[in-house]
């Protein structure tokens, strides 16, 4: 080194002390194998450097898009539903308690051949408090993929439950409504079963009822919004599994709906603004206090008007007692599922269009303002309520723009 | 090198012996180069633990910008404009695809007692003069409140709705579109739903509305409403309500017996207007108010009437169905049960009718007190005739003596 170092100072490259001298020994067999350790080694550098770089992209792309694929997030009904997704039961919300959380499902989805599905989705949990006292969760959700029930009279009474009470139309012009437990989508044409019915997904949510609790509770599964987006997901699902996925799935387009206006608990007038409609008159002064309505939906499509006694703890009642259900349907893929349902007769003497009177339901189909429109009330009539439902009927066509459906006997629904 | 020749030539001056000089020379060949010599670096870069740190640095380099990216920091930062809400597409589409456009705002925030509810304001200008603004509140419902600018203004007849159950609607200049009750929830009895609320000046009157750019402003405002919600923690968003736009409102050939296209609502005499006088008509079905606007300036007009169907817009006129004028009744109404409520002025008359719809409310309103007479006249019959085609008939007004 010092003897090379005043050449150095000329400059060249006398610090550069080359590795080829020292690795490059005279024979040639010597020479095979460093070259093919050099291969291995930058064989390896590179599957190395490849490696590492999969997994910074990899690593990135997973951090760019926030999605972790090994989270082991759980799905149910069919796949249609991801934990932690949105919908409040599928999520820690869901819980009620803190101890023996368990969340399933089981059901088989609907097949080409077959286009019906079930699935069941249970929540259960428990919460002891510091009173010892123990309270169990027990919530079941339904879900049904299929055409509606064939027998006439079950079908107005199914597609009655999910149009009443608080449900409220979907956003969008999405077919469909939901409230807070329930839910009930008809699927577009594409789905219709071979001979032109209708296929629908309903949802039902039901808490089994705790022998320790004297109110039934009402299951949370996070608000009208998270029934609708559970029910999309699962109708398309259903539609994938049953081959009449359009390609685009549905979606909730904005958020679902609310009520327009609260419960009236305190009603002066007629019931939900209906002319006529005083229940109020029909009851005893005592009753007449506790009467509750509720109006729901008040459109061109869809209207809806519910009417119950409000419980009387003096007298020791547990539950409301419902008084009726009135609906008006024209949303035609709604209106669709009780195509056929009203026979051929008229439901009674001096009434248009056909429909039919049971002991639980009424029913009535008729044109109305170019439009077949369906009217049904839910609950046994009694007596003075008997009338009720021709007041509703022919107010509701009125405010349609049609002629009276109901004969019009009653002179208070004639009256405005 | 330099320092080592430098050396040897203050060796050269300074001793003339001939050894010693060879000997200096020797040592200071042999002399440890300083650390920021080349070859010491040379020599660095040879280290093992060199690729290390260099891979480190490239690391930290790297970590650093994907961080900068994901938080839209540094050079990656995004400029938002109006609450965050709009990026700078969003802007652009508004001032037609410019991209020069100044932005300025007040953040949403609460007054101390929260009582008007949130509020916010953004405006965006173009250096070529256009400007847009937008405005987060809560309708006032007092009297003079939003009942009365903001209604001539964004309730008029050149606003088309955007449908599909939104409450909101959309023009050329003006844009509004209430917060979904389903995100925030409903609004107390006694208050004016929150809206957000676009206005890009003014234009013409006479002209038909511009399609185009309606549809422009009826995109901002979605977009800025489903910000607003997304930060509620709504995760929903509108859709673009484009397509549902109907077609422009025109200037109606009214005949005499049907002011503002009401078959059966006319004048004795002359009738309401000129020949110059054309009324403009709301378009579109599920609109939440049908106004028929004549002689109209700077968003004013001379005589106004309309039907406010949406219940949830009843709020604006609640308090004016109590205020000033005489009381106006309906038939039928008894001790117990009225069908509504509502007063006459000499420049205004107003009922407030309980549909199976909810509240709605009819109004015929001239900018002064000159058309008393017209005013008294039109609204017996304005309220029986709307009120048979929104399906709360029959429905005829008692006028106060």
């Amino acid at each position: 080194m010092t003897g090379e170092s005043p050449v150095g100072a000329s400059g060249g490259a006398p610090g550069d002390i080359p590795d080829g001298p020292a690795d490059i020994p005279g024979s040639t067999g010597a020479q095979r194998l460093v070259r093919a350790r050099r291969l291995i080694r930058t064989r390896r550098g590179g599957a190395a450097v490849g490696l590492v770089g999969a997994l910074l992209a990899g690593g990135l792309g997973t951090w760019a898009t926030d999605t972790w694929p090994f989270d082991g997030r759980d799905r149910y009904c069919w796949g249609a539903w991801e934990e932690d997704s949105g919908p409040g039961i599928l999520g820690d919300d869901g819980f009620e308690g803190d101890d023996g959380r368990g969340r399933a499902s089981t059901g088989t989805p609907p097949t080409s051949r077959d286009a019906r599905g079930e699935c069941r989705l249970t929540v259960a949990s428990s919460h002891t408090y510091s009173d010892g006292d123990k309270r169990r969760q027990d919530t079941t959700v339904t879900v049904k993929y299929g055409p509606a029930p064939e027998p006439a009279a079950d079908r107005v009474t199914w597609l009655g439950g999910y149009l009443s009470g608080r449900a409220m139309p979907l956003p969008d012009g999405l077919p469909g409504v939901a409230d807070g437990t329930r839910g009930l989508l008809v699927l577009p044409k594409r789905c219709d079963t071979r001979d032109g019915r209708p296929t629908a997904v309903t949802l039902d949510a039901k808490e089994a009822p705790d022998p320790d609790d004297p109110l039934p509770d009402s299951p949370q599964l996070g608000g009208s919004q998270a029934v609708a987006e559970l029910l999309v997901a699962a109708a398309n699902k259903g539609m994938e599994a049953a081959g009449c996925d359009g390609g685009k799935p549905l979606r909730v387009s904005g958020p679902v709906p609310t009520l327009p206006e609260r419960a009236e608990s305190f009603p002066r007038g007629p019931v939900c603004r209906i002319p006529g409609l005083d229940v109020e008159a029909d009851l005893d002064k005592e009753t007449a206090m506790r009467l509750n309505y509720q109006v729901g939906p008040v459109t061109d499509d869809l209207q809806s008007c519910s009417a119950e006694i409000g419980r009387s703890l003096r007298l020791g009642e547990r539950e409301d007692q419902h008084l009726f259900d009135a609906v008006m349907v024209r949303e035609p893929r709604i209106a669709a599922l009780l195509d056929g349902a009203a026979g051929t007769k008229a439901p009674g003497k001096g009434w248009r269009g056909t429909g039919t009177f049971a002991s639980d339901h009424r029913f009535v189909q008729a044109g109305c303002a170019g439009r077949p429109t369906s009217f049904l009330m839910l609950g046994t009539p009694t007596g003075a309520t008997s009338e009720y439902f021709a007041t509703f009927t022919n107010a509701v066509a009125r405010r349609l723009g049609c002629a009276p459906v109901a004969p019009a006997a009653d002179e208070e629904g004639s009256r405005r | 090198m330099s320092d080592v020749d430098k050396k040897g030539d203050t060796g050269d001056t300074g001793d003339t012996r001939e050894k010693p000089l060879g000997v200096l020379a020797a040592a200071i060949a042999a002399a440890p180069p300083p650390w920021w010599h080349w070859r010491r670096l040379r020599r660095l870069a040879r280290q093992r633990w060199t690729p290390v740190v260099a891979a480190a640095v490239a690391g930290v380099l790297l970590g650093g910008t994907v961080v900068a990216w994901q938080a839209e920091a540094g050079p990656f930062h995004e400029e938002r404009a109006c609450w965050g809400a709009l990026d700078e597409d969003d802007v652009a589409d508004v001032f037609h695809g410019k991209r020069d456009i100044e932005s300025s705002e007040v953040g949403v925030s609460f007054d101390r007692i929260s009582s008007e509810g949130p509020s916010g304001l953004c405006e965006l200008k173009s250096p070529r003069g256009m400007r847009v603004r937008a405005q987060l509140h809560r309708l006032d419902d007092r009297f003079g409140g939003a009942g009365d600018k903001w209604a001539d203004e964004y309730l008029s007849a050149r606003m088309a709705p955007l449908g599909g159950g939104l409450l909101g609607m959309a023009s050329d200049t003006r844009a509004w579109l209430a917060i979904p009750e389903g995100c925030i929830g409903r609004p107390s009895e006694d208050d004016g739903p929150l809206v957000i609320d676009m206005e890009a000046g003014w234009t013409t009157y006479d002209d038909a509305v511009d399609t185009d750019e309606r549809a422009r402003l009826a995109r901002a405002v979605v977009k800025l409403v489903n910000a607003y919600m997304a930060d509620q923690g709504c995760d929903s968003a509108i859709g673009d309500p484009t397509d549902r736009l109907a077609a422009p409102a025109r200037f109606l050939d009214e005949k005499r017996d049907a002011i503002c296209g009401i078959k059966g609502l006319g004048l004795p005499g002359k009738g309401v207007g000129g020949r110059y006088d054309r009324p403009l008509v709301t378009k579109g079905d599920d609109a939440p108010v049908r106004t028929c606007d004549r002689d109209v300036l700077f968003g004013h007009p001379s005589l106004r009437l309309m039907t406010v169907e949406d219940p949830r817009l009843a709020v604006l006129y609640k308090g004016l169905s109590f205020d000033g004028g005489k009381e106006v009744k309906a038939v039928g109404d008894t001790k117990d049960e009225v069908r509504g409520r509502g007063f006459l002025r000499e420049d205004m008359g107003l009922y407030q009718a309980s549909c199976q719809t909810g509240e709605v409310t009819f109004l015929v309103r001239a900018d002064d007190g000159r058309r008393a007479a017209d005013v008294r006249r039109l609204l017996p019959r304005y309220v029986a005739l709307e009120a048979e085609r929104i399906g709360c008939g029959p429905l005829r007004l008692v006028l106060p003596s």
